[in-house]
């Protein structure tokens, strides 16, 4: 039984059409629909369960000519790291690139620990038809891979409209504005408020990366956002609130378990779904429905803070290439943790999450910290780019 | 304003043409013809058209009268004229006149309405708007619903028909006497409305499921014939056609036997039909329990169609079709009905797939057989397994004819047989039309049985204990015995529908006392449950009986409107709950702390209405969502809603002004023209199901939904 994988392709590689994707090696989420496939998201709730229909992003990969190599082993519902082993097919050279779902920072946090590139997309930019997530405002499909030319072809190949999946942009990607060759003339927001209550180690690493970016010729300019800290109790309401409800379809009808020697429906429904869910992705769910019945004015004011937070981030957008955000590289060790524990490494990635951006992870490169770069929405391609340079500037740098 | 001289607007005709009338009500619509002014006024009498005309109305009332919008509150002064020739409107009753305004007295404004409530439409050719309205929405604002010309009418029809039964009934020499409504609570089956005391701690009044004991012991106190409109409650499970407070025409008369109140209430309920335009043929007739459950499978039968059950159990002792030959050896039974004359739409097809595999069992059949009468023969998918004899046998006692249709239920117990087959009874009358519009059958429903069995072995009262058995000789410990007693009850039915029902009581002491050891209650039992009740028995209680009408029901068949609601002014929605005063409501701490509400658990840590504990947060949040949640988990889930309650107090703190989203990209492409529903092809090949725990034929196993 491989420790990454909770299912192998036993064969990946066979008759693959010719595309720009031909022969890459793709690793997927097990919250990733891959017909005939065990997509369980690693939930109890979908124990057995088999997807009947591929992912949009499969059919993509399929027609591109990838080779999917299997389902790697998630967190429940991918909620969170703990547990999972996302990136950990790329860091193995067992994959190519990998497709994590990012409901509060996954991919890209999986990326820095496994020392790779980690894309969240802009909303609306990926078909989320056929993930398995909680928080449908927020998720997305991550690209994982050990470059950003192969994460820039792999967008390429998955993004665009799909008839399916009505929340997408109906217009193409913008075209990619030409890029300085070096670090001069290019500029990077620092949010000082991102850095407060940040783990030392992770402060430094990504001070020294910034010092050597600014050396490279990089401007960095400081851009105060003093409500930096709403973004957690944003996606602390409006997430959980989306959660409670979209784990309302796992009610053991159309799938799931039915527990034998329920009296009557309720019954059915209270033993099947308090079996169905883990205690963190209960505590999870227990908020949300908390407050859609109990404080429903919880979630109509995190809306409206998520409407000021947006609003807030775009006014910095114009001044910036791309916002500058530290990225934590590692998550405690052990399966399982309370809702506070899964939700402690992604202090940083939330504001992404939030504002339906496009994030970078870049890898730690020597004595320099893993960085994040946010770009304006639909910016992708151009966000790829810079952080392909960048990247490369760290790693002179060495 | 002075309002003595004032006229009804549906009460005006053409015999006051040339008069000065003073009208008010409400502008029921308008029409602008460039300076010329059409309204509807509208009271509660009717629908007159008022004309602002600039050539006989002073400018500065046809100023006013631009500003007129629907439901504002008006006074008009003006000459009634004759219509010219050509501008009569036939849908309202005052369509050929019409009063050319002086004055106008604009007496309040309304605000924009939440929906229409004008039905007369102002000219000729137009049709009044279809009401397609939320019926919360309805019920919200009531008020205004109740202008709508059917609504009133509705009312005034019920009126009209309580002032006929208090008519008739003080004809019959009836005194209406008020029983209370704060009370004790009775031995009825469903569950009662509490009012807490005040004055007496801890205690309780119940609100009246029915004045029962209240009108026997005004027979006890000699009062001898009795009746009223009585408000009564019960706090049932929701059905979609009941309310939880109701009205019944309560009536209880003493040295009087059943043909009595069969003349009587067969007397009434025809004059309250009429009121109606609906004739009732008299005598109704009678039909036993036995006999109803037999041809009909229901203690309530519609008799506006056949579709009679006919017993075929005998014609199959020596059958050879295994399954029937098995339910018989259990001693089932096997009946079934003729469907004349509807081969063309019961096809083999719907026989089979929709009747025998999924209508019958939704019924509880095990399985459903039919045959199909075609060219002299039967026909069927099993035919081939009955003699020829068995198939002779039913032609004659079906008396089938080419293009008939037979269904057959069989089954061990002859409940599910009947249940079963009553229930396909009604389903086939509806699906092939074969109910009869605007006719009406009632039925007097009579011999019910006394008792019914329980789970444990025992009998209860299908009525309630003082319901008057046919015979008083019994053995009260031979259950046998007592299940085949008959009471003296009855039900007056009308097309299915139970209209109300009664029984003749028992006076006698003995008999009670009897009834009460057939129940297996001990002395002590009847002594705390009806001791006061029954003391009254003690003092010459008079042979009475009688029988209580459901009025709302009553008024809709009369009316027939799709709903009670339709014919009570103020009712509570399917929920139980009135949109309009937001009842029930919560209500304060300090109340429940008045009415000693607060320990009534006695240890004070019970959990309790209205106080906050944190093991009902839990159990609340549980159910609501249905996740269970186990005892090891309710440490962490406390902790976790603790949090919660932190997070929702900093996002009060921090929420601003700005409009809430939903959505960070725009959603102007929600829904993308030119795609329409379509079955999924997963659908068509069954895939869906692979993963489904639970499937009912070519569906998911899904909860039934709760009205």
């Amino acid at each position: 039984m491989s420790p990454i994988y909770r299912f192998e392709n036993p064969d990946p590689a066979s008759a693959l059409p010719d595309g720009p994707l031909h022969g890459m090696r793709v690793a997927l989420q097990s919250t990733v629909s891959v017909a005939g496939w065990p997509t369980d998201a690693d939930s109890a709730a979908l124990t057995d369960f088999t997807a009947l229909e591929d992912a949009t992003v499969v059919q993509r990969l399929r027609q591109a000519g990838a080779a999917l190599t299997g389902l790697t082993r998630a967190s429940e519902f991918g909620f969170g790291l703990h547990g999972s082993q996302a990136g950990e097919a790329v860091r193995n050279d067992v994959a190519d690139a990998e497709l994590v779902l990012d409901m509060m920072g996954e991919c890209r946090v999986a990326a820095a620990r496994a020392g790779a590139f980690g894309l969240l997309p802009s909303v609306g930019l990926v078909s989320r038809l056929g993930l398995i997530g909680l928080i449908p405002s927020m998720e997305r499909c991550g690209l994982l891979a050990r470059s950003c030319d192969t994460l820039s072809t792999l967008l390429a190949a998955l993004a665009g409209p799909d008839g399916r999946d009505l929340t997408l942009e109906e217009a193409p990607l913008p075209s990619l504005a030409p890029l300085p060759k070096d670090g001069h003339g290019v500029t990077l927001g620092v949010i000082p408020q991102a850095l407060e209550g940040l783990p030392a180690a992770q402060a430094e690493g990504f001070r020294a990366a910034l010092d050597r970016l600014a050396a490279a010729g990089v401007t960095v300019r400081e851009l105060p956002l003093p409500e930096y800290n709403l973004f957690d109790l944003v996606h602390a309401i409006v997430g959980a609130v989306e959660a409670s409800s979209c784990a309302g379809r796992y009610d053991s009808v159309r799938y799931g378990h039915r527990p034998p020697g329920a009296k009557d429906w309720n019954e059915m429904y209270l033993s099947a779904r308090g079996a169905a869910f883990g205690t963190c992705v209960k505590s999870f769910l227990v908020q949300g429905a908390f407050f859609q019945f109990e404080r429903y004015a919880a979630y109509e004011n995190a809306c409206r803070i998520r409407a000021r937070l947006v609003a807030a981030v775009q006014q910095l957008m114009p001044q910036v290439d791309a916002l500058a955000l530290p990225l934590a590289d590692r998550v405690p060790e052990g399966a399982t943790a309370t809702l506070a524990e899964t939700r402690a490494p992604f202090a940083s990635t939330l504001l992404a999450s939030v504002t339906g951006q496009p994030a970078l992870a870049l890898p730690a490169a020597g004595a320099y910290g893993a960085l994040q770069l946010v770009g304006s929405r639909l910016g992708d391609a151009r966000l790829l780019a810079l952080g392909g340079m960048l990247a490369a500037l760290c790693r002179e740098g060495k | 304003m002075v309002f003595h001289e004032r006229v009804f607007c549906g009460q005006v005709s053409e015999s006051d043409v040339g008069q000065s009338l003073l009208l008010a009500g409400w502008v029921d619509a308008f029409r602008d013809h460039g300076g010329l002014l059409f309204i509807h006024l509208r009271d509660r009498s009717g629908i007159l058209q008022v004309v602002f005309s600039p050539e006989v109305a002073p400018p500065e009332v046809c100023t006013l009268a631009a500003t007129l919008r629907t439901e504002f509150c008006i006074a008009v002064r003006g000459t009634l004229v004759q219509r010219q020739a050509g501008t009569e409107n036939p849908n309202i009753e005052t369509g050929t006149i019409e009063l050319m305004v002086k004055e106008l007295t604009v007496l309040t404004e309304s605000d924009t309405l939440p929906f229409t409530i004008s039905e007369k439409a102002m000219v000729a050719s137009a049709t009044a708007v279809t009401d397609t309205v939320s019926e919360d929405t309805r019920l919200q604002y009531r008020y205004l619903d109740l202008r709508r010309p059917s609504m009133r009418d509705h009312l005034t029809m019920r009126h009209r028909i309580f002032q006929c039964v208090r008519r008739f009934l003080d004809e019959r020499g009836f005194l209406e006497i008020e029983t209370p409504v704060l009370t004790a609570s009775t031995p009825e089956g469903a569950r009662d409305y509490l009012v807490p005391s005040r004055v007496h701690p801890k205690t309780f009044y119940a609100l009246p499921q029915s004045p029962q004991i209240f009108k026997q012991l005004l027979m006890v106190g000699g009062l001898e014939r009795y009746f009223q409109l009585a408000r009564c409650f019960r706090d049932e499970d929701l059905r979609p056609n009941r309310q939880p407070e109701f009205t019944q025409l309560d009536i209880e008369a003493s040295f009087i036997d059943e043909e009595f109140l069969y003349e009587m209430i067969e007397e009434l309920t025809v004059r309250l039909f009429a009121i109606g335009g609906i004739t009732l043929p008299r005598p109704f007739p009678r039909m036993t329990y036995a006999e109803a459950m037999d041809t009909t499978g229901s203690d309530k039968p519609d008799l506006r169609f056949g579709l009679r059950f006919v017993d075929v159990t005998d014609v199959f002792t020596q059958t050879r079709y295994a399954i029937f030959r098995q339910i018989l050896q259990r001693g089932g039974c096997i009946k079934g009905l003729n469907i004349k004359g509807q081969s063309e739409k019961l096809s083999k097809n719907v026989l089979q797939n929709e009747y025998a595999k999924e209508i019958a069992p939704s019924f509880g059949a095990k399985g459903m057989t039919w045959m199909r009468a075609e060219n002299g023969k039967l026909e069927s998918n099993i035919v081939q397994f009955f003699s020829e004899q068995e198939l002779d046998e039913l032609r004659r006692r079906f008396k089938v004819e080419d293009g008939d249709v037979l269904i057959m239920i069989a089954d061990s117990s002859a409940r599910v047989v009947a249940s079963a087959l009553g229930n396909l009874r009604l389903h086939l009358a509806n699906r092939l039309g074969l109910i009869p519009p605007d006719t009406f059958c009632p039925l007097w429903v009579t011999d019910f049985p006394l008792f019914e069995p329980t789970d444990e072995g025992g009998v209860t009262s299908t009525h309630h204990p003082f319901t008057a058995p046919h015979r008083t000789d019994f053995d009260p410990s031979n259950v046998d015995e007592l299940l085949s007693l008959r009471s003296r009850a009855y039900d007056l039915i009308v097309n299915g529908e139970e209209l109300g029902g009664g029984s003749i009581r028992i006076h006698n002491r003995a008999v009670q006392r009897k009834i009460f050891a057939a129940l297996g209650l001990s002395d002590e039992d009847v002594q705390t449950r009806f001791g006061f009740f029954l003391r009254a028995f003690d003092f010459g209680a008079p042979p009475h009986g009688g029988l209580a009408l459901g009025m709302d029901r009553l008024v809709s068949m009369i009316l027939q409107t799709p709903s009670i609601r339709e014919v009570i002014a103020f009712p509570k929605n399917r929920s139980a709950a009135c949109p309009l005063t937001g009842a029930p409501s919560t209500v304060k701490r300090e109340q429940l702390a008045e009415l000693s509400l607060l320990d009534l658990g006695g240890g004070g840590s019970a959990a309790l209405p209205g106080a906050e504990a944190q093991e009902d947060r839990i159990d609340r949040i549980s159910w609501v969502s249905r996740i269970g949640i186990n005892e090891q988990e309710r440490p962490v889930m406390e902790a976790v809603l603790a949090q919660a309650e932190t997070l929702a107090g900093q996002a009060a703190a921090h929420a601003g002004t700005e409009a809430p989203i939903r959505s960070v990209a725009p959603v102007s492409n929600r829904t993308r023209p030119g795609t329409e529903a379509q079955r999924s092809p997963l659908a068509e090949t069954g895939q869906v199901f692979k993963n489904a725990p639970a499937v009912k034929g070519a569906y998911f196993k899904v909860a039934s939904v709760l009205e």
